[in-house]
């Protein structure tokens, strides 16, 4: 019996495997993101005036630790490029363009964790105080929270990649994964300024407004991406 | 180490060429490589020398298809190298280990396994041949630079290939592991095309055949090592008696220097010697003729 040759089979997806990676790899920022996320949801609905405060300030900071919680994708992305292992996909025929989405959807999957578990335990909590949840909030977590979650995310994420792509690789705070939760955290900052110094009638422009136009950045982010990905890119220094 | 196993060399009935034409190759555009050719058509290690910077790991990048040619071709068995029908002809280890983080090292080789087809077994296989079965629980990120590089290594035997491009593969090993990584890749070689770069001149010409030169990304010299010579023959004589008969000479510890014509004079350096009373406790070559391509 002969092995099948390599070229004549496809090859596998990786993303289970990255996705596993990402969670042991960015434990302690999911671990982060979360706690910090469940924590502020509970103050919150601790608070003299719960129903309102909570309903205008829990949907704005969930973006800013999920974007925090999901940096294991951009943890394993740099621990990938500078130990060589994309040379190895690479010469396996693995295409960078695969490799890169694949780091994008394991964000995106840390992301969810994040967001999933703020919601559950915010609403979950908000109604065990005997609030009903309004057709406000409903629409402040479709129109931003959702929205906004994943474009932070995959803002930091995009950013810190190309970033490390196009530095030297360094390592500690100071290195692209030191620095990539800001800029995923700062964009939900200034909207949460924003949104909370404008009147109540400009309240849903500025938010939703602000989803999408972030949303828009990420998209041509990813765009731009592939031109700022090129192959060599991926090798760690010769 | 064990038996190079049932996946090791034997499945092709001839060996491969392989052959560089006027390849350029770089990075964004910049050469480091300019217009090398070359052609390996036998078994054997070829050894490929020059300093940092050379452009060793960026031959071996392109000729795995890692880096697209800036100019020229790769050939295989005298065909253009094909991304998708040449690929599973190459192994590449690269100077770094290329293991990925968050994976102990059994999973680190079932997820190179995965791209691989290879099987579980061919991992299990690969384990004991390099004898890290007892680390196969331990996370990549505990072992220490030499269980890396031995991890790293067990990657090559996942799948028999034609032709190994190995780059500085004894980097970070002590002398016995390093010393057991020359026997497993010299026998690998027996039937198989092995690029091996180093900087360790002594390991590439007890191990190498044929020696690469590569120098500012320009092929200086390809040659057989054995055909080598130095510009100064130099022996090392150190006596067990009747070192005083050597004072005047230029010593390099307890050393003796003489230098010869080649090596066709050594017999008549010990009749002189003998002439003179010393006892000779071990007579060397003192140069290694790969130091003189770093020059």
């Amino acid at each position: 019996m002969t092995v099948p040759s390599v070229a004549e089979t496809p090859l596998p997806s990786l993303l289970a495997v990255t996705v596993r990676r990402g969670l042991v790899a960015g434990r302690l920022y999911l671990g982060m993101g979360t706690a910090i996320s469940l924590l502020l949801a509970i103050v919150l609905l601790r608070t003299a005036h719960a129903s309102t405060v909570f309903v205008t300030t829990f949907p704005l900071e969930i973006p800013m630790f999920a974007a925090l919680g999901a940096m294991g994708g951009l943890v394993i992305f740099t621990g990938d490029r500078t130990k060589g292992v994309f040379e190895y996909l690479i010469a396996y025929g693995v295409r960078p363009r695969r490799l890169f989405a694949d780091y994008l959807a394991v964000t995106a999957i840390l992301s969810t964790i994040v967001l999933a578990a703020a919601l559950t335990v915010g609403l979950v909590g908000y109604r065990l105080q005997g609030f009903s949840i309004s057709g406000d909030l409903w629409d402040e977590i479709l129109g931003y929270t959702i929205p906004m979650t994943y474009a932070s995310g995959l803002f930091a994420a995009v950013a810190g990649i190309i970033w490390s792509t196009l530095s030297t690789p360094r390592a500690g705070v100071n290195s692209p994964v030191g620095l990539a939760p800001i800029l995923g955290i700062a964009p939900p900052v200034l909207v949460l300024v924003l949104a909370e110094s404008v009147a109540r009638s400009s309240y849903y422009v500025v938010t939703v407004g602000a989803s999408a136009g972030f949303l828009a950045v990420v998209g041509l982010l990813l765009a731009a991406s592939g031109r700022l990905l090129s192959r060599e890119r991926f090798l760690s220094p010769a | 180490m064990g038996e190079i196993g049932a996946n090791g060399p034997g499945l092709r009935p001839s060996p491969p060429t392989l052959e560089c034409r006027d390849l350029s190759a770089g990075y964004h555009g910049r050469r480091v490589l300019d217009r090398i050719s070359f052609r390996v058509e036998e078994p054997a290690i070829y050894v490929v020398l020059g300093p940092n910077g050379a452009g060793k790991t960026t031959l071996f990048r392109t000729i795995a298809g890692i880096l697209r040619p800036l100019g020229g071709s790769v050939l295989l068995d005298g065909r253009p190298y094909d991304e998708g029908a040449s690929r599973d002809r190459f192994h590449f280890l690269s100077h770094i280990d290329g293991l990925p983080d968050g994976l102990r090292v059994e999973e680190a080789l079932r997820f190179y396994a995965a791209v691989e087809h290879a099987t579980q077994a061919d991992v299990d296989r690969a384990l004991r041949l390099l004898e890290i079965e007892p680390l196969r629980n331990r996370f990549v990120s505990e072992l220490s630079a030499g269980q890396k590089k031995r991890t790293a290594i067990a990657r090559l035997f996942l799948r028999d290939r034609d032709i190994y491009l190995l780059d500085e593969p004894t980097a970070n090993l002590d002398p016995k592991a390093a010393s057991e990584i020359r026997d497993l890749i010299l026998r690998l070689s027996r039937e198989r095309v092995v690029l091996y770069s180093s900087h360790n001149l002594f390991e590439a010409r007890e191990i190498g055949r044929y020696v690469l030169a590569i120098k500012e990304g320009r092929l200086t010299l390809f040659q057989r090592i054995a055909d080598l010579r130095t510009a100064k023959y130099v022996v090392g004589v150190r006596p067990w008696s009747g070192g005083e008969a050597l004072a005047d000479r230029p010593h390099q510890g307890e050393y003796a220097l003489f230098e010869l014509p080649g090596p066709q004079a050594v017999a008549g350096l010990l009749r002189e010697l003998e002439a003179k009373a010393v006892q000779i406790r071990e007579i060397r070559e003192m140069g290694n003729p790969l130091e003189e391509l770093f020059a």
